[in-house]
């Protein structure tokens, strides 16, 4: 199983994957409405981080930052794995909400692409493709078009297009939140099964408190716009988790409780 | 489930061809019933006859046509396809070019008909001229939308894999717009079979258009009718050969 497993940088192991030094974001030069407020904090290696924030309160903007994709304002750094960030770093992997499947090209091909655009050799794409896809359980359906998948196939996919870079940060932008619910937590359980395997640092933006809990070491709560980090707590559960025992222990609804209050849940 | 189906399938054929049938009828009797001059409107009959009869003359302006509305339809693909990147692609063409092609889109084709005849004389060139401005348009209009509404999550997508922005128009932008373009082709081409009648109207000596002038002026409307069928023939293949090859593109920007 090594195989699948995020590439390292070779002998320097930077100990943290993901620093956030004073990020704020202000859209806008003149009267401009102001997204983020200071934020700060790192993540290390290995670690499955949740951002959980009520809606509009900057964390989807947080995580186009932190993946390059949106500068800072200036006096913000952002570190991955010890390197300044400038651009999409390429141990940088994002999955956003929306399906990020073209319509023309078969899963397979899909899942292809990210490793083609960034030129790896054909046969070093065919051995990750191969291993990939019964990984997603997506074997039967490598021929099929996106249109001929269901939704949950789609994500499952939308996740392979990234996982094929083998990247050693994994960003998540509520990857599976246009779904029904009972699919929702299907594919979560797949997620914690596929992190157990790759054992990535994954940083995930949630509104769901639940599902905050049930995936994550450590869960960051965001405030209101503009957002800012108002509490660290540890999510101390026992892995590998089950999705009925995990839920059914005390200390779940511990969690649950004391995020709520937090959440202005009550 | 399947028996209606079949039903439905038959009577795809048959239910357009009952009107076809009961309208033929018509068309043969009023010329009857109610004594219309057969120099304003022949019977049925009579214009088969002659379609029949000078098949090969109108298997001859045909062609001439048709190669008119091929060479302009492809001038305008190609022409429009290129013009459409290059006002997409680079600000500088985009500014100074795409005013003068709007007022240049609002004038009417139809006027630059004689002018055309003019400058390129009776022959191929000046009706091909006209196909391809009928045509134009159209092409570079649905090429410009299909690139502009190229979906944004899979733009921001093909940043986070850190694609050049060759290879974004390469592997997502262009065939993004493919369905968009085909659909520009698939309004050019009946726009590319006026302008070249339109333009055997306005001076030729080949060619349906040429055919029809000749026939009115001859008061030969059975000639005319029989013209007018094979332009209607003429233009349904064409399309079909446009529809045919957009069939390919069966995709949707998701």
């Amino acid at each position: 199983m090594s195989a699948i497993h995020p590439e390292g940088a070779g002998g320097t192991v930077a100990e943290t994957a993901v620093r956030v030094g004073d990020v704020a974001k202000t859209f806008g030069r003149v009267n401009g409405v102001r997204a983020l407020d200071r934020v700060d904090f790192s993540i290390p290696r290995g670690q499955f981080v949740s951002i959980l924030g009520p809606s509009g309160c900057g964390k989807s903007t947080l995580l186009r930052i932190v993946a390059g994709l949106m500068p800072a304002d200036p006096g913000g750094t952002i570190e991955v794995l010890g390197r300044r960030q400038q651009g999409v770093s390429p141990d940088i992997g994002v999955v956003f909400q929306s399906h990020n499947m073209l319509p023309w090209c078969t899963t397979e091909a899909n899942i292809r692409l990210a490793a083609e655009v960034r030129g790896l050799p054909p046969a070093e794409i065919d051995k990750r493709v191969d291993e990939l896809l019964p990984v997603l359980k997506l074997e039967k359906f490598r021929r099929n078009y996106p249109h001929e998948l269901s939704g949950g196939m789609r994500q499952r996919a939308a996740l392979g297009q990234i996982l094929v870079l083998r990247p050693q940060v994994l960003l998540l932008d509520e990857p599976f939140g246009a779904l029904d619910a009972l699919t929702r937590d299907q594919l979560n359980v797949e997620l914690l099964r596929l992190w157990q395997l790759m054992r990535q640092t994954v940083i995930l933006i949630t509104h769901s408190i639940a599902e905050a809990i049930f995936l994550s070491d450590r869960v960051l709560v965001m405030s209101e716009r503009p957002g800012h980090i108002v509490e660290d707590i540890a999510i101390d559960l026992p892995r590998p988790r089950d999705p009925r025992a995990t839920k059914e222990a005390p200390e779940f609804g511990h969690y649950v409780v004391q995020l709520g209050r937090l959440m202005g849940v009550d | 489930m399947h028996a209606t189906a079949r039903v439905a399938q038959w009577r795809q054929i048959v239910d357009p061809a009952i009107l076809f049938i009961v309208l033929a009828i018509l068309w043969e009797k009023a010329v009857d019933i109610f004594r219309i001059k057969p120099y304003l409107l022949p019977p049925l009959s009579k214009v088969a006859a002659t379609f029949w009869d000078a098949r090969m003359a109108l298997l001859a302006e045909s062609w001439v046509t048709v190669q008119e509305v091929l060479a302009g339809f492809a001038l305008a693909v190609v022409g429009g396809i290129a013009l459409g990147l290059a006002l997409h692609a680079i600000p500088v063409v985009r500014r100074t070019l795409y005013p003068a092609i709007v007022v240049f889109q609002g004038l009417p084709k139809i006027a630059l008909a004689p002018l055309m005849v003019v400058w390129f004389g009776y022959g191929t060139t000046s009706k091909v001229l006209m196909a391809f401005m009928f045509a134009f348009f159209p092409v570079v209009i649905s090429t410009m939308g299909g690139l502009a509404g190229t979906p944004q999550h899979l733009i921001e997508h093909f940043k986070a894999i850190r694609a050049t922005a060759w290879t974004t128009f390469r592997r997502l932008q262009v065939p993004a717009a493919l369905p968009s373009i085909l659909d520009g082709c698939r309004s050019a081409m009946p726009l590319a079979v006026i302008g070249a009648i339109v333009g055997e109207f306005v001076g030729s000596e080949r060619g349906l258009g040429h055919l029809i002038l000749e026939a009115n002026a001859n008061g030969r409307t059975d000639l005319l009718f029989a013209a007018l069928v094979a332009i209607s023939i003429v233009a349904g293949l064409l399309y079909l050969l446009v529809e045919l090859a957009a069939r390919r593109v069966w995709w949707r920007a998701l």
